[in-house]
C-alpha cells in the first residue's frame, strides 16, 4: 500500500475516523476506478450505452443504500455533495419564518450554522443543554416541545466529539405527538451504528458518506419520509425531457438532485454500502472494543479526563482526550510529528458541543476509531500519549 | 420495391431515470424483454431520457408488475419500424 512508502504524507496509524475514514476498502476504490475508465456518460442524461450503464450504477447504489439504511423506498433517499448541504436543505426546505424549533446543544456547525442563518430570518431556535457527557434528555426536548407549538425537533445520531448515542427513536415519538418533525443529524451514525430509518422513524435524516459509511468524499444522502413536501434549495437541469419547463419536477429523487451527478463518489459509496451490509456487524463489534480498550488505557494513564459517557455505555467509536497540563494541539502535533498518528485536535467544528461539555476554551483530542483499526494500533498510542504527557 | 411492413412496439415513457431503471430491473426479473431506449421529442413533455421498448404482446403484463410495484408510468405509445 502507499501509505508504506517513504514519500506518502500516510500515517503509521490513522485515527480520525470521525472527520473522515481512511484507508478504504478496496471494492469502493475498484468501484470508483471503474466509475472513473467505464462509466463516463452522463448518468439520466444520455441512453448511449455508457450514460445508461451510469444511470445503472447510479440506480444501483441507491438501492444498497437504501437497503442498508433501512429506507423502504430508495427514491427517497437522495444523494447530496456532503452531510453537510443535506442538513442545509433539510433545515432551510423545511423552515419558514414563524417556525420555533428544539434542538439539542450537542449540535455540528453543520445545524449550528444554517440555524443561526433561519434565527435571522424569523425562525425561533429554543436550544436545549445536554448533560455534561454528551446526552440531550428526551424529557427535556419533551418539555420545551409541550411549552409551545413546535415545527420541528432537532437531534444529532451521535455526537462527534464525545461519541454519545441519542435515542432517536424515543426523540420522533415525542415529536410526532405534539404534531412536529424529528429531523436528524446523522453524520457520525451511518456505519458506526445499525441505523434503521424504516425503524426510528424520523421525517428527515442526513448523513455523511464518506465517515463511517466508507465511502470516498464529496457524497452525502439525505432522507425525507415520503410524501413529506420540502422545498429543493437548487433547481437546474435534470435531464431527459422535462428540459423544456422551467420548473423543478416534483418526484424524487430528481427534484432534489439538480445537476450532472457525483457518478464516482455515488458508486463509492454504494460499494461501501454493499461491504458494510456483509461486514458491518463485525466492523461494529471491534470498533466498539477498541474504543473502550482505548478508553479506559487513557484513563490509566493518569491526568486524563475523557469526554462524554463512561467505558460501559455504548458510544460511537471517538475517544476525546483533555489532559491537566498539556494542551490539546501539542498532543496532536506530538502524536504526529513523533509517532505518525493522526488526530484531530481543536473545536472539530462543533463549538456548541464543546461548550456544553466545559472545553469551548480549551479544546480536545478527539481518537476517532474506524476501519482498519487494531488492538496493536491501540497499545501503541496509548503508550505514546503516555511518553507524551510524562 | 417490396412494400416492407411496420413491425409495432410499445414505449413505456417515465419522468425519473429512477423509475425507469426501476421499471426495467422489474421487467428483466420477471424474464420479459426489454430494451431501454432514449425518449423519443414526440414523446419527451415532462419525461426522462430512458424509454422502454416492449412487445406488443407483452404490453399487458408489463401494465401490470408495474403497477403492482407502485411504478409512475407516464407515457405509453405505440409506434413502429422497420
Ligand atoms: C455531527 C456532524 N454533522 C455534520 C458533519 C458534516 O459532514 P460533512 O463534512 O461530510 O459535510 C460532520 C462532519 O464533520 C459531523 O461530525
Amino acid at each position: 500500500m502507499s501509505a508504506n512508502k517513504s514519500t506518502s504524507p500516510a500515517p503509521s496509524i490513522y485515527l480520525d475516523h470521525g472527520a473522515t475514514s481512511w484507508p478504504k476498502p478496496q471494492p469502493v476504490v475498484d468501484a470508483v476506478v471503474r466509475a472513473l475508465t467505464e462509466l463516463g456518460g452522463n448518468p439520466g442524461r444520455g441512453a448511449y450505452a455508457m450514460a445508461l450503464a451510469a444511470s445503472r450504477a447510479i440506480y444501483d447504489a441507491r438501492r444498497s443504500c437504501a437497503q442498508l439504511l433501512g429506507v423502504p423506498d430508495s427514491r427517497d433517499l437522495l444523494f447530496q455533495p456532503s452531510c453537510t448541504h443535506a442538513c442545509n436543505l433539510m433545515l432551510k426546505g423545511i423552515l419558514k419564518p414563524g417556525d420555533r424549533v428544539v434542538v439539542g446543544s450537542m449540535e455540528h456547525n453543520a445545524i449550528a450554522r444554517p440555524l443561526a442563518r433561519l434565527a435571522s430570518e424569523d425562525v425561533e431556535v429554543v436550544v436545549v443543554s445536554a448533560d455534561r457527557t454528551g446526552f440531550v434528555d428526551p424529557g427535556d426536548i419533551e418539555r420545551e416541545v409541550c411549552a409551545r407549538p413546535t415545527r420541528a425537533v432537532i437531534c444529532q445520531h451521535a455526537s462527534n466529539l464525545t461519541g454519545t448515542v441519542q435515542p432517536i427513536e424515543e426523540m420522533a415519538e415525542i415529536a410526532h405527538e405534539r404534531g412536529a418533525l424529528l429531523l436528524v443529524d446523522g453524520a457520525q451514525g451511518g456505519g458506526h451504528l445499525q441505523v434503521d430509518i424504516g425503524a426510528m422513524n424520523p421525517d428527515a435524516y442526513a448523513l455523511s458518506g464518506h465517515k463511517g459509511l466508507l465511502g470516498p468524499q464529496g457524497i452525502g444522502l439525505l432522507y425525507l419520509a415520503s410524501g413529506f413536501d420540502v422545498q429543493e434549495q437548487t433547481e437546474g437541469g435534470t435531464g431527459g425531457g422535462s428540459s423544456e419547463s422551467l420548473e423543478m419536477p416534483p418526484e424524487r429523487p430528481d427534484r432534489y438532485e439538480a445537476g450532472t451527478a457525483n457518478t464516482s463518489g455515488i458508486v463509492g459509496l454504494g460499494a461501501a454500502a454493499r461491504f458494510l451490509a456483509e461486514e458491518g456487524d463485525l466492523q461494529r463489534k471491534q470498533e466498539a472494543a477498541l474504543a473502550r480498550r482505548l478508553h479506559e488505557g487513557v484513563l490509566d494513564i493518569g491526568g486524563f479526563r475523557v469526554l462524554g459517557p463512561p467505558p460501559e455505555v455504548p458510544r460511537v467509536p471517538i475517544v476525546s482526550i483533555v489532559h491537566d497540563s498539556v494542551e490539546a494541539d501539542r498532543i496532536a502535533f506530538a502524536l504526529d510529528r513523533g509517532y505518525r498518528v493522526a488526530v484531530r485536535a481543536g473545536l472539530h467544528c462543533a463549538p456548541w458541543a464543546h461548550e456544553t461539555v466545559g472545553t469551548l476554551e480549551c479544546g480536545a483530542v478527539r481518537l476517532g476509531i474506524g476501519w482498519g483499526n487494531t488492538t496493536e494500533q491501540v497499545d501503541t498510542v496509548l503508550a505514546a500519549l503516555a511518553e507524551i504527557v510524562s | 420495391m417490396s412494400q416492407r411492413k411496420l413491425r409495432p412496439y410499445i414505449l413505456f415513457g417515465f419522468v425519473t431515470t429512477h423509475d425507469a431503471l426501476a421499471a426495467e430491473e422489474v421487467l428483466k426479473k420477471t424474464g420479459i424483454p426489454v430494451s431501454a431506449v432514449p425518449t423519443p421529442s414526440s414523446l419527451a413533455g415532462g419525461l426522462c431520457g430512458i424509454a422502454l421498448r416492449i412487445e406488443p404482446v407483452d404490453s399487458d403484463r408489463v401494465r401490470a408488475q408495474l403497477a403492482d410495484r407502485g411504478i409512475d408510468v407516464r407515457a405509453e405509445v405505440e409506434m413502429g419500424d422497420f
